[in-house]
């Protein structure tokens, strides 16, 4: 079956099996490895993508549910030279980083969350990461830089006239 | 000190950026359109006999290009005992073991070819248990053990007992015999703890110019390297093993496990071949941190003096001796350590079972020992009326103190440590109002463990730009090691800054022999070896430099990329200038240095059967819990975790209070959460995420943490390994102040809300161990 | 799937169509949360799928005066957008929030919960079971409507030929809760599960999920409730008939056995009748 949808801005046309997990397309076909298929079952959030500006789980969505839609993966979030998004920004600043493979997954959780709850509290950040497994980082740093990222972009949006990340 | 404030420094990691972006090629994210897929397959019997193995129909199946069996790698290995085979040869042992692999072209094609793999196996009755392996009749998972080659001599061995160690030191008869004591005797039984790493254990192997090259996701490339040699029966230099960035190590990847199998694929096909464990494969044969049961009984006169303590440790390894074997030896060290006791008899026995084998976890052995000490601790205050960080402060180990093999201790550092945590406790207030109505515990418990140093190389290369290149067979699995310490250790060695430091990604073909990265001795024994290879090209370079600026050698100091002058800052010259100079006429600056253990001696006598007899760098530390408890569903709710923790010398305070965090909630798991139960037909029964469950991030909260300085040690610097121990005393501190909060003994991990509720309800039977003799010594092989 | 077989995949546009796939044998894909997991249970993908996102009557939630209409193809998220200050759906809303994780949420639907004939920890059964809820299935023969409860029991057989579509509400709740028991904070499926509702004549209505396979009302709790006064929502005291009333048999599980499942009901009533007290609905108790 021939499937077509948007992959990080471009037009992607794909002819395999429907069912085939988006994971598997965007790791074996597309080399887009930013996403990891760790867990395979929606628990862990280490696939996580934008379709259609959610973001959910790419081990769960057979390519047949993508057509017509549009998939962001961490590639596509900061491409190229462009800089880095403010929530990377802050991992990076707070050296939240260890082993890093949870880390496009949360990423990808957690922009989409700060886009949508600007004025979320830290219990909010974390019941946002409950689908968000880290082995590393004992998850506390990760919070912390979340509700840093979002302080500052009310602050800078109180600077700039009341415009929210 | 000059050299250390040019060190000491919250270097954010140069990884992060790539890691953020999902840019960074872990080696599960290598393989190409061009490689062959390997697929094993597995036994679905824990035990029995192959007596038919036929696979020259899963030959004939399209796009397969080999098919390998034990008999294309007949060679054994292991540590201390060589009894595993890379396939299994003749004998079943685990539900699971490989024992044939299939190179396709495409992993589709490789599995299904698996069913046309002709096998029978004639099945044996398993032995599941401790307790069914140490009966006097059992059947032996290796009848040939006695044949097998002993790798390190010295322990005692017999049947379905791997390995035997033992320490002994004073009268301990004696002890139990004093009129003025009291003895106390506890028993407790653990379950195995899954690492989990987010990127399962994978490799690339190809077949270069009649050489092996392996890439891998390890912690140890030297023992991929000899291990694969050995089963391939090639000498190891015949094998190259590189590694690029880890996706999580915690000790599951401190062996070799699928690593050959690619070499032996790519040496029959010519091509690269890339093998990796499904997630329900890495959890089905994962080499947890061992099941364990153990029982101690201690002689406390009436004064809060432990005359004598004696105990027995059995842990399970599986089917393979695997690290089991060695970490017998650890139990000396944590089951003997914390506190000064009068005379000391301990005994730790790795059994062999039909079972998965397990393997090395962070702080492996230490972790339910320390639990089974500080549990046993409280139940000694409870039945002698002490209070429990009294009897504490009153027993830990302090300079002079014996430790279980007769080594002598430096300094007092967990008495102070105690004190330290009541000042940070202080500090931060308690969280007994969290409780709100739910019963509450709060438990202050200690932890002992030592670095394992042994040895580690290294070659520092000054280039002409100022930068200088280190090269290790070190591995960054994501504790930042190679990314953060070594960097800013060579930098503040040669007067550069720490992103002047190019570090070399683990290449045993470039690298001088290490012995991995693991039980916290990164930073130490790399480090340490970094110092001596710096130490070399200072010479060098203060020598060249000496000869140009007509100024002795010692008179010259580096500091921001200058050979200067002592007291005239801003003199002399750059260092690329004196490198250039040098290359000119001597030749390029190059340094090598090597480390390892200074082998502390143990008392004579003392220690049998151990690997290691004492320990050359003790790290400490002090852990506080304080949970609540919902009478009505068992659910403990960590309310505060706080540390403090022995770190020598820290070299990133950011980074460990990082590794204390992760590493804490890792034993939270432990304690708490992560539970691996063992099937009827013997499987591990939580092979997914949805059974296994880690923590998440509503189960965690910010641990207070407060790091002790000045603690001898013999690395760089005064360092110690920061990564290890912050998991180390987590299932003893949950584990004490969960049995306060329930007023019964927690004699068992994990503390799920099922078991807490079987104890408040009397439910829960206590451990008991028919297979542990009363009289200790019934308990060794003599 | 024999080798050169293509998957048929048909995402349909209309109920009809769909119900022609499914006639042909094709296997209704909701969400995909739920069947995309059956290579990891050793049951292989179905060789024809029908989906279902593309029909525009089961994306959506219609919220009348009297009543609500759910789409089968609506998510967990989407439903508790939808519903998010509603008064008496209190506890419908709760268990789409809460049900595995947010991941999952944005893409798990309520059709597909109810049709994952092996999950016994569906959040959405118990909640909507004290909705007593209609589900509206379409047949080879035709529309057919039918209570939560003989669906639940039924579903096994009616499935083979029909497809659920909507679920129907009345709005005669005053006030609603859902109390999940997972082992960690959230995240896993919980063990134990306790849906609450008080009707318009403040009778009191309670189903169990995830304690014995297919999620029930506790009628035995119910009647034993009814006879006492309506004043007698007192937590302690439904604490203590749940006690008494316990007619479960609990599952046992990897991760619970069934003692434990039977053992938490109680103490989980008495919560979900702490929060139906701290509803508006029923602020004249």
């Amino acid at each position: 079956m021939v499937v077509t949808f948007q992959l990080n801005g471009e037009d992607c046309r794909l002819d395999g099996d429907p069912m085939t997990p988006l994971v598997d397309i965007l790791r074996q076909e597309r080399f887009l490895t930013g996403t990891k298929a760790v867990c395979r079952e929606g628990f862990c959030g280490a696939c996580m993508v934008h379709v259609d500006d959610e973001a959910v789980p790419s081990c769960l969505k057979p390519i047949g549910l993508v057509q017509g839609c549009a998939v962001t993966t961490i590639e596509g979030l900061s491409s190229g030279n462009q800089a880095l998004h403010p929530l990377q920004a802050n991992f990076e600043a707070a050296d939240a980083v260890q082993c890093g493979m949870c880390f496009p997954g949360m990423v990808m959780s957690l922009s989409a969350f700060v886009r949508d709850n600007p004025h979320a509290s830290r219990p909010e950040i974390k019941a946002a990461m409950v689908g968000n497994i880290c082995r590393c980082t004992g998850y506390e740093r990760i919070v912390d830089a979340v509700a840093d990222c979002l302080d500052q972009a009310r602050k800078a949006g109180q600077l700039a006239g009341g415009i929210h990340v | 000190m000059s050299e250390l404030s040019a060190t000491v420094m919250n270097l954010p990691r140069r990884d992060a950026r790539d890691k953020l972006r999902g840019r960074t090629k872990y080696t599960n994210d290598r393989a190409r359109p061009d490689m062959l897929h390997a697929v094993l397959l597995r036994s679905t019997v824990p035990a029995g006999r192959i007596r038919k193995l036929d696979v020259s129909a899963a030959l004939r199946c399209p796009g397969v290009r080999a098919v390998a069996t034990g008999a294309d790698a007949p060679g054994l290995y292991g540590i201390g005992i060589a009894d595993h085979p890379l396939l299994a040869i003749d004998t079943i042992r685990y539900h699971g073991e490989p024992i044939a692999v299939i190179a396709a072209e495409t992993e589709k094609q490789a599995r299904a070819a698996l069913a046309a793999i002709v096998l029978e196996i004639e099945p044996l009755a398993p032995v599941f248990t401790m307790a069914d392996a140490l009966q006097p009749a059992a059947r032996l998972v290796h009848e040939g053990w006695r044949g097998y080659e002993v790798i390190t001599e010295g322990g005692a061995r017999a049947g379905n007992i791997a390995w035997e160690a033992k320490s002994s030191r004073g009268d301990v008869d004696a002890a139990f015999a004093r009129p003025d004591i009291r003895i106390v005797e506890s028993s407790f039984t653990v379950g195995r703890q899954s690492h989990v790493p987010f990127e399962p254990r994978v490799a690339i192997g190809s077949w270069e110019d009649g050489r092996a090259h392996i890439q891998t996701s390890t912690q140890v490339p030297w023992t991929v390297r000899n291990v694969t040699g050995k089963v391939m029966q090639l000498p190891p230099g015949r094998v190259r093993v590189t590694v690029p960035p880890v996706g999580g190590g915690f000790g599951l990847k401190f062996d070799a496990s699928i690593e050959p199998i690619t070499a032996l694929l790519a040496r029959m096909t010519g091509r690269t071949v890339v093998l990796e464990n499904t997630r329900q494969e890495e959890m089905a044969t994962c080499l947890c941190r061992e099941n364990a049961e153990i029982r101690i009984r201690s002689a406390v006169t009436a004064e809060g003096y432990i005359a004598g303590r004696e105990a027995v440790v059995l842990m399970d390894c599986g089917a393979y001796g695997g690290e089991q074997v060695f970490l017998t030896t650890m139990t000396a060290h944590t089951l003997g350590g914390n506190y000064k006791v009068g005379a000391t008899r301990l005994v730790s026995r790795a059994v062999y079972t039909n079972t998965p084998p397990n393997g090395a976890f962070r702080a492996c052995n230490g972790v339910y020992n320390t639990f089974a000490l500080e549990r046993h601790t409280d139940e000694i205050c409870e039945a002698l009326g002490f209070d429990p960080m009294e009897f504490r402060k009153k027993n830990v180990l302090g300079d002079g103190d014996l430790g279980a093999t007769g080594q002598v201790f430096e300094a007092d550092v967990l008495g102070p440590m105690l004190d330290r945590m009541e000042t940070l406790r202080a500090s931060t207030g308690t969280s007994e109002a969290k409780a709100d109505g739910r019963l509450y515990g709060i438990a202050t418990t200690v932890g002992t463990w030592f670095v394992f140093v042994g040895p580690s190389a290294a070659t520092v290369n000054l280039n002409a730009d100022g930068s200088a290149t280190l090269v290790t067979s070190g591995v960054e699995i994501g504790s930042g090691t190679m990314v953060q310490s070594l960097p800013q250790i060579v930098a503040g060695q040669l007067g550069l800054a720490p992103d002047q430091v190019i570090v070399r990604e683990a290449d045993t073909d470039a690298a001088g022999l290490d012995v991995g990265v693991g039980g916290g001795r990164t930073t130490v024994s790399i480090g340490a070896a970094s110092v001596a290879a710096c130490a070399e090209v200072r010479e060098k370079l203060l020598r060249t430099a000496g000869e140009m600026l007509q100024t002795r050698p010692e008179d010259l100091l580096l500091r921001d990329g200058r050979v200067e002058i002592t007291g005239r800052p801003g003199s002399g010259m750059s260092i690329p200038a004196v490198v250039a100079h040098a290359q000119a006429t001597t030749g390029p600056i190059t340094g090598s240095g090597a480390f390892t253990a200074k082998n502390t001696p143990a008392m004579s006598g003392c220690a049998m059967g151990h690997f290691i007899d004492a320990l050359d760098i003790p790290v400490f530390v002090v852990h506080e819990a304080e949970v609540a408890v919902d009478a009505d569903t068992g659910h403990v709710e960590v309310l505060a975790y706080r540390v403090v923790q022995d770190v020598g010398r820290v070299l990133n305070p950011r980074a460990v209070m990082g590794q204390i965090q992760g590493g804490v909630v890792q034993g939270l798991g432990y304690a708490l959460h992560e539970e691996v139960t063992i099937t009827a037909d013997g499987r591990i029964a939580q092979d997914d995420f949805e059974t296994y469950r880690l923590p998440l991030a509503q189960d965690v909260v910010p641990v207070a943490a407060d790091l002790y300085e000045g603690a001898p040690s013999m690395g760089p610097l005064g360092t110690k390994g920061a990564g290890e121990v912050p998991i180390l005393a987590v299932g003893a501190a949950i584990g004490c102040a969960v049995a306060r909060a329930i007023g019964k003994p927690v004699r068992q991990l994990p503390l799920t809300p099922p078991r807490v509720l079987r104890l408040l309800h009397e439910r829960e039977p206590p451990p008991e161990f028919p297979h542990i003799a009363p009289g200790w010594a019934s308990n060794t092989l003599g | 799937m024999a080798p050169g077989v293509e998957r048929s995949f048909t995402a349909a546009s209309t109920i009809e169509e769909a119900l022609a796939a499914r006639r042909q044998g094709a296997s209704v894909l909701a969400g995909g949360t739920w069947m995309m997991r059956d290579p990891r249970r050793g049951v292989d993908l179905p060789e024809a799928v029908v989906a279902l996102h593309r029909i525009p009557a089961l994306s959506k939630v219609e919220v009348e005066p009297d009543h609500v209409v759910i789409g089968a193809a609506v998510t967990h998220a989407a439903l508790g957008r939808a519903l998010r200050g509603s008064a008496g759906f209190e506890g419908l809303v709760a268990a789409a929030e809460g049900a595995a994780n947010p991941g999952i949420r944005r893409v798990a639907t309520v059709g597909g919960n109810l049709c994952a004939l092996d999950f016994a920890a569906a959040d959405l059964a118990p909640a909507l079971l004290v909705c007593e809820a209609t589900v509206e299935l379409q047949t080879f023969e035709g529309p057919r409507l039918l209570g939560i409860s003989d669906f639940l029991k039924d579903r096994h057989a009616l499935l083979t030929e029909a497809i659920v579509t909507r679920i129907h509400l009345r709005r005669d709740l005053i006030a609603s809760a859902h109390i999940r028991l997972p082992l960690r904070q959230a995240g896993d499926y919980p063990v134990a599960i306790v849906s609450l509702a008080v009707d318009r004549n403040k009778r009191c209505r309670i189903a169990v999920g995830s304690v014995e396979p297919v999620a029930r009302r506790w009628t035995a709790l119910e009647q034993a409730m009814a006879a006492g006064p309506a004043s007698a929502l007192d937590p302690q005291r439904v604490a203590e008939l749940a006690l008494e009333h316990n007619d479960f048999q609990g599952r046992d599980g990897k991760e619970a056995d069934g003692w434990y499942r039977r053992q938490v009901l109680p103490p989980l009533v008495k919560r979900g009748v702490a929060a139906l007290l701290s509803t508006e609905g029923v602020a004249w108790l």
